[in-house]
C-alpha cells in the first residue's frame, strides 16, 4: 500500500526534478559556465606541460618532481585537452547547444514569421523604442514611400495607411546556423581523430618508398587509426633543394614521383596530398656518402647517412672499428681558431669529423664535399652530399566536414551579427493639418544608433530634415 | 632596421607620446578644445608609421609579418588606422585615441626592444593564408582595442557625470548610450574577424604543420580569447549586460587578445607559431 502511493509521488518528484535538470542543461546560464571552465582548462594547458605535446619538457619536469606530476597524471591534467573532465565538459556543451537551439526553433520561426498581423498603430504599440513623425513634401507620392523602403532593402508589408517593414527578416536563422556549425566541426573533429595515422618518414634524395610501416621513423611511435588504414602509397624523391638566404630559410623544393612518373612539388606550405594523406614537409638534414679505405686505396666499406646535424646539431656514424663524429657548417671559415658558419646558406658545406675507437680519438679534420681525411692508415672520404627530408606524415578523414563546418560558422557569424534585423511600422496621416509619416522603429542590438539610422533613412525618403 | 624606418620608428613613437599627454591635459585641465589638434598630431604619427613601414618594405621586399616588433609595427598601424577612420566616420570618436594611442605606444616601445632586424619572407610565411591569417588578425586586434577605449571613455565620462559639475572634456564624446552601444558593435566586429582569423589559421596549420588543431600555445590562447569576447556578446545579448559592466568586460578581455599577440611566448616557449618564424 505505501509501495503504491509513493511511487506516484517519487514519479512527480522525478518528472519534476528532470524538468528542473532540463530546464537547467538548457539554459544559456549552463552554456557561460560551460565555456567558461572550459577556457579555464585550456588556460591550465598552457602552463601545465603536456604529456603529449611536450615530451621532452614533460620528461625532464617528471625527474624533478615526480611527486606533483604524478598527483598532476592521475588529475589527468598532463593530458588535458583528452582528459576525462574536459571530455565531459566538451558532452555537456553540445548537449546544452542541442538543447538550446531545440527550444529556439519556434521562436525563430515566430520571429520570421510574416504576416499582416504585424501591422500595428505606430504611435501606440509597443515594443518599439523609436518613434518619429516626418512632414510629407506637397507632391510626394505616398506610394514612392513604400517603393524607397524596398529599395533600401526593407520587406513591406500593407500600404501607406499603414505598413510594417522588415530589414534583415530571416537574420535569426542565422544563429541557427552558426550554432549547427559546431556539430559540422565537432562531427569531422571525430571523424578525423577515429581515422587517423600519423608517422613520421625520413627520406633521402633518391630513395623510394611504398607505404611500408615498417619504414617509419620508430621514435615517435606511429598512430594507428582506429578506422580505416595506413597511407597507401608509392612514390620516390628526386631531389632536394633549400633555399636559405642569410640565416632565414626561404624554401624548400622537394620533387617528388609517383607511381605513374608525374612529378609533385613539395615544400613548406605546399604538402605532398595522396590517398586522404598529407605528406608535410618537417625537417631537412644531409645525407652524404662515406667511404672508407686504406692506405692503398682500397675501398672497405661506404654508405649513405642520414645525419641529423642542421642547424648545429651533432651526430654520429660507424664505418669500420670507427665511430664518427659529425659537426656540420654550411657556409664554413675557421676563423678565430674555431670551426663556424658565416650564414645559414649552404654556400660552402662542410662536416668537421671527429675520428674514435674504443673511446680514443684519432683525429679531427673539416671534410668539405669530394674532400677527405686521413687517420689511423686509413682515409674517409665523401664523394656525395645529398640531403633527405623528414616528413610528418598524417592520414585522416573528415577534414571537408570540418572545413565545411568552418565556412558555415563565418557565414553565419557575418550574417547574424552584421545583417540584423531593423523592424519599422508606419502610415501617413494628417497631423495638425499637414500631412505626415508616422513611425515606429527597433533594431536588434541597438537603440540609439538605430535611432540614427532610423532618422537618416525617413529624412533620406522624406527628403526633409526637419524632423518634428 | 632600414636607416629611414629606424628614423621614423621614433618619429611615431615621439608624435604618440605627445599625443598622449595632450589627451590626459585634455582631462586633467578640463580642455576640451584640444582633441582635434591632437588628432592631427596623431594622424602625423600614422603617417610616419606608414613610412617606416614602407622604408621597410622598400629594404625587404614584404610587409612586416613575423615577429614581435613586426607585430607592433603593423599591428600598431592598424589600431591607429581604425581610429582615425572612426574619427573620420564620426567626429565625436576622435577622442578614442586616449585609449588606444597609449596602446600603441607601449606596443611599439615593447616592439623596438626585441627583434627589428631585416629578414628575407620566412618560407613558412608564403602562402596566401598569411594575408587572411594576419590581416584579420590585426583587424580584430584593432577593433577589440578600440571597444576596450570606448569602454575607458564610458566609464570616465559616466564618472565625470555623476559629479555636480562635470568635466566639459567629455562633451565632445557620444551620450553614454551611443557608447555602450558602440563598444559592442566593436566587439561584434573583432568577433567576426576573430572568427576569420581562427577559421583561416586551422586551414592553414593543416599544410603548414599537418594538423588544424594542435593545442599550439598561441592556438590556445586566440581560442580562449575568441571564448571570451563570445561570453562577452552573449553577456549583452542575452544577459543584458550593458554600460558599466559591458565597458569592464571590454576593457579586461583585451588582456587576452595581448597576451596572445605578446605574451604566450614570454611565458611559454614552445610556440611553433608564426611569431617565432620556425
Amino acid at each position: 500500500m505505501i509501495i503504491r502511493l509513493a511511487h506516484p509521488l517519487l514519479n512527480i518528484l522525478d518528472c519534476h526534478m528532470l524538468k528542473k535538470l532540463i530546464k537547467y542543461l538548457s539554459s544559456l546560464r549552463f552554456t557561460i559556465l560551460l565555456i567558461s571552465l572550459l577556457g579555464l582548462i585550456f588556460a591550465i594547458g598552457l602552463w601545465v606541460p603536456q604529456k603529449n605535446l611536450l615530451k621532452t619538457i614533460y620528461i625532464e619536469w617528471q625527474k624533478n618532481s615526480p611527486g606533483l606530476v604524478a598527483l598532476l597524471d592521475t588529475l589527468g591534467l598532463t593530458t588535458i585537452y583528452s582528459s576525462p573532465i574536459i571530455l565531459t565538459l566538451w558532452l555537456l556543451f553540445f548537449l546544452n547547444l542541442a538543447l538550446v537551439l531545440w527550444q529556439r526553433v519556434p521562436l525563430v520561426k515566430s520571429r520570421i514569421a510574416f504576416s499582416d498581423a504585424k501591422i500595428t498603430d505606430p504611435i501606440t504599440t509597443g515594443g518599439y523604442s523609436f518613434h518619429s513623425s516626418f512632414p510629407l513634401p506637397a507632391g510626394l507620392d505616398e506610394e514612392k514611400i513604400i517603393g524607397a523602403l524596398r529599395n533600401r532593402r526593407y520587406t513591406v508589408l500593407g500600404n501607406t495607411a499603414g505598413f510594417y517593414g522588415v530589414k534583415n527578416r530571416l537574420a535569426p536563422i542565422a544563429f541557427m546556423i552558426f550554432h549547427l556549425s559546431f556539430f559540422l566541426v565537432l562531427l569531422g573533429g571525430v571523424v578525423s581523430v577515429y581515422t587517423e595515422f600519423i608517422g613520421f618518414i625520413d627520406l633521402a634524395q633518391g630513395e623510394l618508398f611504398q607505404g611500408e610501416l615498417y619504414r617509419y621513423n620508430t621514435m615517435p611511435i606511429p598512430k594507428m587509426p582506429a578506422i580505416g588504414s595506413i597511407p597507401k602509397v608509392s612514390f620516390s624523391i628526386q631531389s632536394i633543394e633549400p633555399q636559405v638566404v642569410r640565416n632565414t630559410v626561404t624554401g624548400i623544393n622537394v620533387k617528388i614521383a609517383d607511381a605513374e612518373g608525374k612529378i609533385h612539388e613539395v615544400g613548406i606550405n605546399t604538402p605532398y596530398d595522396s590517398d586522404h594523406s598529407s605528406f608535410v614537409f618537417k625537417h631537412l638534414g644531409v645525407a652524404p656518402l662515406f667511404v672508407l679505405t686504406d692506405s692503398s686505396g682500397k675501398e672497405l666499406q661506404g654508405a649513405y647517412f642520414k645525419l641529423d646535424v642542421v642547424k648545429g646539431r651533432q651526430d654520429t656514424f660507424r664505418l669500420g672499428d670507427f665511430i664518427f663524429t659529425a659537426d656540420f657548417f654550411s657556409n664554413y671559415e675557421f676563423k678565430d681558431g674555431a670551426h663556424t658558419s658565416k650564414t645559414m646558406e649552404f654556400a660552402n658545406p662542410v662536416f668537421v669529423i671527429t675520428v674514435e675507437k674504443d673511446g680514443r680519438k684519432f683525429a679531427e679534420a673539416a671534410v668539405p664535399k669530394n674532400g677527405s681525411m686521413e687517420f689511423a692508415g686509413y682515409r674517409l672520404e665523401m664523394r656525395d652530399m645529398p640531403f633527405w627530408v623528414r616528413f610528418y606524415v598524417v592520414r585522416q578523414r573528415g577534414l571537408s566536414i570540418l572545413y565545411a563546418g568552418f565556412l558555415i560558422a563565418t557565414i553565419g557569424v557575418i550574417w547574424r551579427l552584421l545583417f540584423y534585423r531593423r523592424e519599422i511600422l508606419g502610415a501617413v496621416r494628417d497631423e495638425n493639418g499637414q500631412r505626415c509619416l508616422i513611425v515606429a522603429g527597433r533594431s536588434e542590438y541597438y537603440k540609439s544608433l538605430a535611432e540614427d539610422e532610423f532618422v537618416a533613412l525617413f529624412e533620406g525618403i522624406t527628403g526633409t530634415s526637419d524632423k518634428k | 632596421m632600414a636607416y629611414w624606418e629606424t628614423i621614423f620608428y621614433l618619429v611615431a613613437m615621439v608624435i604618440y607620446a605627445f599625443a598622449g599627454c595632450g589627451y590626459i591635459y585634455s582631462f586633467v585641465f578640463k580642455n576640451p578644445r584640444v582633441v582635434s589638434k591632437i588628432t592631427l598630431l596623431v594622424g602625423c604619427g600614422f603617417l610616419a608609421q606608414t613610412i617606416a613601414i614602407v622604408a621597410r618594405f622598400n629594404a625587404t621586399g614584404h610587409l612586416p609579418w613575423s615577429g614581435h616588433y613586426e607585430y607592433a609595427l603593423m599591428g600598431g598601424w592598424f589600431i591607429i588606422a581604425g581610429t582615425i577612420f572612426v574619427g573620420w566616420q564620426n567626429k565625436q570618436l576622435q577622442g578614442l585615441a586616449a585609449g588606444t594611442v597609449p596602446l600603441v605606444l607601449v606596443m611599439l616601445g615593447y616592439g623596438y626592444m626585441q627583434n627589428p632586424a631585416l629578414t628575407p619572407m620566412a618560407a613558412s610565411l608564403k602562402t596566401v593564408w598569411l594575408y587572411i591569417h594576419v590581416y584579420f588578425a590585426w583587424i580584430s586586434f584593432g577593433a577589440y582595442s578600440l571597444a576596450m577605449a570606448a569602454g575607458v571613455i564610458f566609464l570616465l565620462k559616466q564618472k565625470s557625470e555623476a559629479q555636480v559639475v562635470p568635466n566639459p572634456a567629455y562633451d565632445r564624446f557620444p551620450s553614454l548610450g551611443r557608447l555602450d552601444e558602440l563598444i559592442f558593435r566593436y566587439v561584434v566586429f573583432g568577433f567576426i574577424t576573430d572568427t576569420i582569423m581562427i577559421s583561416a589559421g586551422a586551414i592553414w596549420a593543416k599544410d603548414l604543420w599537418g594538423s588544424y588543431w594542435a593545442w599550439d600555445p598561441v592556438e590556445t590562447w586566440s581560442l580562449i580569447s575568441w571564448l571570451i569576447y563570445g561570453i562577452t556578446i552573449h553577456l549583452r545579448v542575452t544577459f543584458g549586460w550593458r554600460e558599466k559592466k559591458l565597458a569592464w568586460l571590454a576593457i579586461a578581455a583585451l588582456s587576452s587578445v595581448i597576451i596572445c599577440f605578446f605574451g604566450v611566448n614570454l611565458v611559454v616557449n614552445t610556440s611553433l607559431h608564426v611569431f617565432q618564424v620556425r
